[in-house]
């Protein structure tokens, strides 16, 4: 009989105590700083190496590039770049692989969208997708 | 109320008396959907959760919105039901848990009729239910349904027994069966004092008569997938739904009445307070008790449960009865 009266006891205490309950779609929840999210890409750092297309283990990385407008410079600068967000598992390889810190992690994960084709993210997307970029990379 | 119940039968008061079962009809949906509202939210809160926050203002139109998806809901029925019975069975289980409201007198006067055995009439209605659980675990040809229904007749048996037992008790003190009298009788001290071992056998028996935590066995989700009403959807599974807690707001009555003064006030000074609110807070009060169970106790097992009834409950009830014919026997001079 105590037992049921302290059980009791608990739960009535418990109503008041302080919620878990996280305000997610209303309020932004805040991640933790080595979260990996959706890349950020800046294409005039990118020297058209390569190497994250290739370190990528889903493939998901495409990339052209083209030569350097300038005549007088050596290289290439980056003309298409597009990631398949259907099939990134953002696993964070492109972003340390990259000499020049091109392409970088960011907090934001919201990638739900109506059509499967809105996954295919290029270039420009991804240049835009500047904010909450992550600090150390 | 009364000075209608007196009058002599016609087409005019039975017209009031229509439109008074609905108003009432209207109520009980009120409060069935808050009751619902309640026990999420209380719930959620013992368990260090909201509860329904999204639908209408702190998620007050919750069950609003889950009533309507129910309503519009395709009507399925398995291929080799019974077809009667399937479609029967909500009926006979939510009819009578309505019709038992007829005998409780809300106040002085708000009472739908003034039966002498008012609490036979409760009982004995409030059994059926048990036929329309069992006829839709049948009927469903389920086998979890059936085990569900059976599991549900048998408990809602064994706990009737106690139940009216330990309201023997009250019956005795009062000398009446009439739910007025037996809350006119309590004047003085409510009845939960001097027939508190009757009060705690009503509360647990209670609670397995209505099928909720910690008796919910016939409902247990984790080995019965759903209880009897697992082939039911739409507006049927809603009745069932219904039934469930009109029961509550009925046995929540029936102990207010029984045990807590109906309509009295705790003290003669408070008496300005008209009685339908004291008689709301008490129903309430029964009716947090039981999310706050809901909330705490886990199941026992049928075995635990069937002689938990019969040889604990129904010896305290029997000693209750023994204890209070003795004691009111001396009291009037027979010893």
């Amino acid at each position: 009989m105590l037992g049921l009266a302290k059980g009791l006891g608990y739960t009535f205490k418990r109503m008041t105590a302080k919620k878990v309950t996280h305000f997610y779609p209303d309020v932004p929840f805040p991640m933790p700083p080595r979260f990996r999210g959706i890349q950020h890409f800046s294409p005039e750092k990118c020297i058209v190496c390569n190497q994250c297309a290739r370190i990528c283990p889903t493939e998901c990385i495409q990339l052209t590039g083209k030569p350097h407008p300038d005549p007088e410079k050596k290289g290439k600068i980056i003309d298409t770049y597009d990631i398949n967000f259907e099939i990134c598992i953002l696993c964070d390889l492109c972003t340390e692989v990259c000499p020049t810190e091109a392409i970088v992690m960011t907090n934001n994960f919201e990638l739900a969208t109506y059509s499967r084709d809105e996954l295919y993210k290029n270039l420009t997307w991804l240049d835009d997708n500047n904010t909450n970029v992550r600090e150390e990379n | 109320m009364r000075d209608l119940l007196q009058q002599t039968p016609s087409l005019g008061n039975a017209l009031w008396f229509f439109l008074a079962a609905v108003v009432l009809l209207v109520i009980l949906l009120g409060f069935v959907t808050y009751a619902i509202y309640f026990e999420r939210k209380v719930i959620g809160w013992m368990q260090a959760r909201i509860g329904p926050n999204r639908v209408g203002p702190l998620g007050l139109l919750q069950t609003v919105a889950d009533v309507a998806k129910l309503l519009i809901k395709e009507d399925t029925r398995p291929k080799h039901a019974d077809k009667a019975l399937y479609a029967l069975a909500p009926i006979l289980a939510y009819a009578p848990a309505f019709a038992v409201l007829a005998v409780l007198p809300f106040t002085e006067t708000l009472q739908f009729a003034d039966l002498g055995i008012g609490i036979l009439y409760y009982i004995a209605l409030s059994g059926i239910t048990v036929l329309g659980v069992i006829t839709a675990g049948w009927a469903s040809n389920n086998k979890y349904s059936l085990i569900g229904g059976l599991r549900s007749a048998a408990q809602m048996i064994s706990y009737e027994v106690p139940l009216v037992m330990s309201v023997v008790g009250v019956v005795l003190m009062t000398g009446s069966m009439n739910l007025r009298e037996i809350v006119l009788a309590q004047q003085d001290m409510w009845n939960f004092i001097p027939q508190f071992l009757g009060f705690a056998v009503f509360l647990v028996a209670a609670q397995a008569e209505l099928n909720r935590t910690p008796f919910d066995l016939p409902e247990a989700e984790s080995e019965l997938v759903g209880g009897y009403h697992v082939e039911y959807s739409g507006f049927r599974f809603a009745m069932f739904m219904l039934a469930e807690y009109v029961y509550m707001f009925g046995m929540g009555a029936m102990v207010t009445i029984l045990f807590f003064g109906g309509w009295l006030p705790i003290h003669p000074a408070l008496s300005f307070i008209p009685g339908i609110v004291w008689f709301a807070v008490k129903l309430l009060l029964y009716v947090f008790l039981q999310f706050w169970l809901r909330a705490t106790m886990p199941r026992p097992r049928v075995d635990q449960l069937m002689s938990f009834a019969w040889k604990v409950l129904l010896p305290v009830a029997l000693l209750n009865i023994l204890i209070t014919a003795v004691v009111i026997s001396y009291q009037s001079g027979m010893i």
